[in-house]
């Protein structure tokens, strides 16, 4: 346990003192959150678009902030596995799992902040603009949430050990925008239909969001628990796809 | 005991034999030195003693612990500062000594003790609390040498500690390398001859993978009939090129 929380420290340190993690994980993020509420001001109510309402734009919110997150563990990873710092860990008693956890814990910890952060500053707005958001709800979201920040920890994780410093970035950036964009943040996907919905449906990330808007509107029913659930599938499947990946890298490396 | 004792030991890659079949032993204690130019397999020979990467043939154990089936136990007694500079750069230079205290799972108040212990070693007190990537080169890899000495390791490895160094951070190095003498076995590779010739008790010259001769300096010169290791090198690689094996030179430092 004392090589995972040394290593864990390590990691979170790594990422909270580099300014660039605070510009995407936190400021771009809420910067989006502002903007889209303006933008939500200037569509006239008979549109009956209310995608950029606060309560539910702070879900699609928390989500997209998220994946800013998976860039930053796998850059984490693919810059430790460049260097010659794996190589000296490898020499040391840590094992795969210490590895594996030393990077999962503090991301997921930092997800979770950046998950309360985003929520707080949604309910500020919502006071401003007289929609109220309800605590619990809030509450819940983020609880409901903690599935979707292991999906992309594991998706940083997986990238970060298949690819170099150079590719794994870019490769983050198709998930990131796949993520946003299917994921129904910025669009209605339900009024969409069509093929587009089918292939948001097959996809985790529209699952991700809709189990948080629904967490934050504090509606429970079967459509929550099945959404949550195909969340749940989709961050074991990825999680255990993502250490398998790691195990096999790190006995490759040492062959 | 030996500290290091190899026996055919062999690493090849798909078209490529970078360790051919070599044979060594260095004592406790002895600082020995693999010299040779770049890419004669003196890091590939490191990593199979640090468990790093698998022989493809042959055995090779630290203090009587095979390295492929014993490598728990290996990865205790040995400590590694590798060739490239391998510190957490924005980390300070306290937080990666502790970082490695919490890795190796010291009490608290025993890695305060052993990072103190560093502390006075490299002299490091000035940049105790400077990141790691606002140092110059000399002063990290003073950080990576702490960073792997402060296990208290029985072997330690220094593969081409000096490697990008001016001149002055390389005298300042080697002087703390020779602050260690003694107390610990180091195996230190390089391809400065004088670096070898100043800190070496020992000296291995490899050559395309083998062991060309084994030494001390004098018996190196006895064996080449030169003076001075730069040109005993340069004589022992030439008569192995020309032999293509290393008959022409004993394993032992012993002309044949």
């Amino acid at each position: 346990m004392n090589k995972i929380i040394a290593f864990s420290k390590r990691n979170f340190l790594e990422i909270i003192r580099d300014p660039l993690s605070y510009i995407f994980c936190l400021g771009f993020p809420l910067v989006m959150l502002v903007v889209m509420t303006l933008v939500n001001d200037t569509i006239p109510e008979e549109a009956h678009m209310e995608l950029f309402r606060i309560n539910n734009l702070s879900g699609g919110i928390a989500v997209f902030g998220m994946t800013f997150i998976m860039l930053f563990v796998c850059l984490s990873v693919a810059k430790d596995r460049s260097g010659a710092f794996l190589v000296r860990l490898y020499a040391t008693p840590m094992k795969s799992g210490d590895f594996i956890l030393g990077y999962i814990l503090p991301v997921l910890l930092l997800a979770i902040l950046q998950s309360v952060i985003t929520f707080a500053a949604s309910l500020i707005v919502s006071l401003i603009v007289g929609i109220e958001l309800n605590i619990l709800g809030i509450l819940t979201a983020i609880l409901s949430l903690i599935p979707s920040m292991v999906m992309f920890i594991s998706f940083g994780l997986l990238f970060g050990t298949l690819f170099s410093e150079k590719a794994a970035p870019g490769l983050c950036s198709i998930i990131i925008s796949l993520g946003s964009f299917l994921g129904g943040i910025w669009f209605d996907i339900e009024g969409a239909g069509g093929i587009l919905e089918q292939i948001c449906n097959v996809l985790p990330f529209h699952h991700s969001v809709k189990a948080a808007r629904m967490a934050t509107a504090m509606e429970f029913g079967d459509e929550f628990i099945i959404h949550l659930l195909i969340t749940v599938g989709y961050s074991l499947v990825i999680a255990i796809v993502s250490v398998i990946v790691f195990k096999y890298k790190m006995r490759a490396d040492l062959k | 005991m030996n500290a290091i004792e190899t026996r055919g030991l062999t690493k090849r890659y798909k078209t490529k034999t970078a360790v051919d079949g070599i044979d060594l032993e260095v004592k406790e204690g002895e600082l020995f030195a693999l010299l040779g130019v770049n890419g004669a397999g003196k890091t590939t020979t490191v990593r199979m003693l640090t468990c790093l990467s698998e022989p493809t043939s042959g055995e090779c154990s630290v203090c009587g612990n095979d390295c492929v089936s014993e490598q728990s136990e290996v990865k205790k007694l040995v400590g590694i500062s590798p060739q490239d500079t391998a510190v957490a750069e924005n980390l300070t230079v306290y937080e990666n000594l502790k970082l490695v205290c919490g890795i190796y799972g010291y009490p608290k108040e025993e890695s305060e003790n052993k990072i103190s212990k560093m502390f006075t070693l490299f002299r490091m007190d000035e940049v105790k609390n400077s990141r790691a990537k606002t140092l110059s080169g000399g002063w990290k890899r003073k950080l990576s040498i702490a960073m792997a000495l402060i296990s208290e390791p029985r072997v330690l490895f220094l593969d081409e500690p000096t490697l990008g160094l001016d001149v002055l951070a390389r005298r300042e190095l080697w002087s703390v390398v020779e602050s260690l003498k003694g107390k610990i076995t180091i195996i230190l590779t390089t391809h400065h001859m004088e670096e070898a010739e100043h800190l070496a008790d020992r000296i291995a010259i490899m050559l395309e993978g083998k062991i060309a001769a084994v030494g001390t300096l004098a018996e190196l010169e006895k064996l080449s009939g030169k003076t001075g290791l730069e040109e005993s090198f340069v004589e022992i690689a030439e008569k192995f090129g020309k032999s293509g094996k290393i008959g022409s030179v004993s394993e032992r430092g012993e002309a044949e």
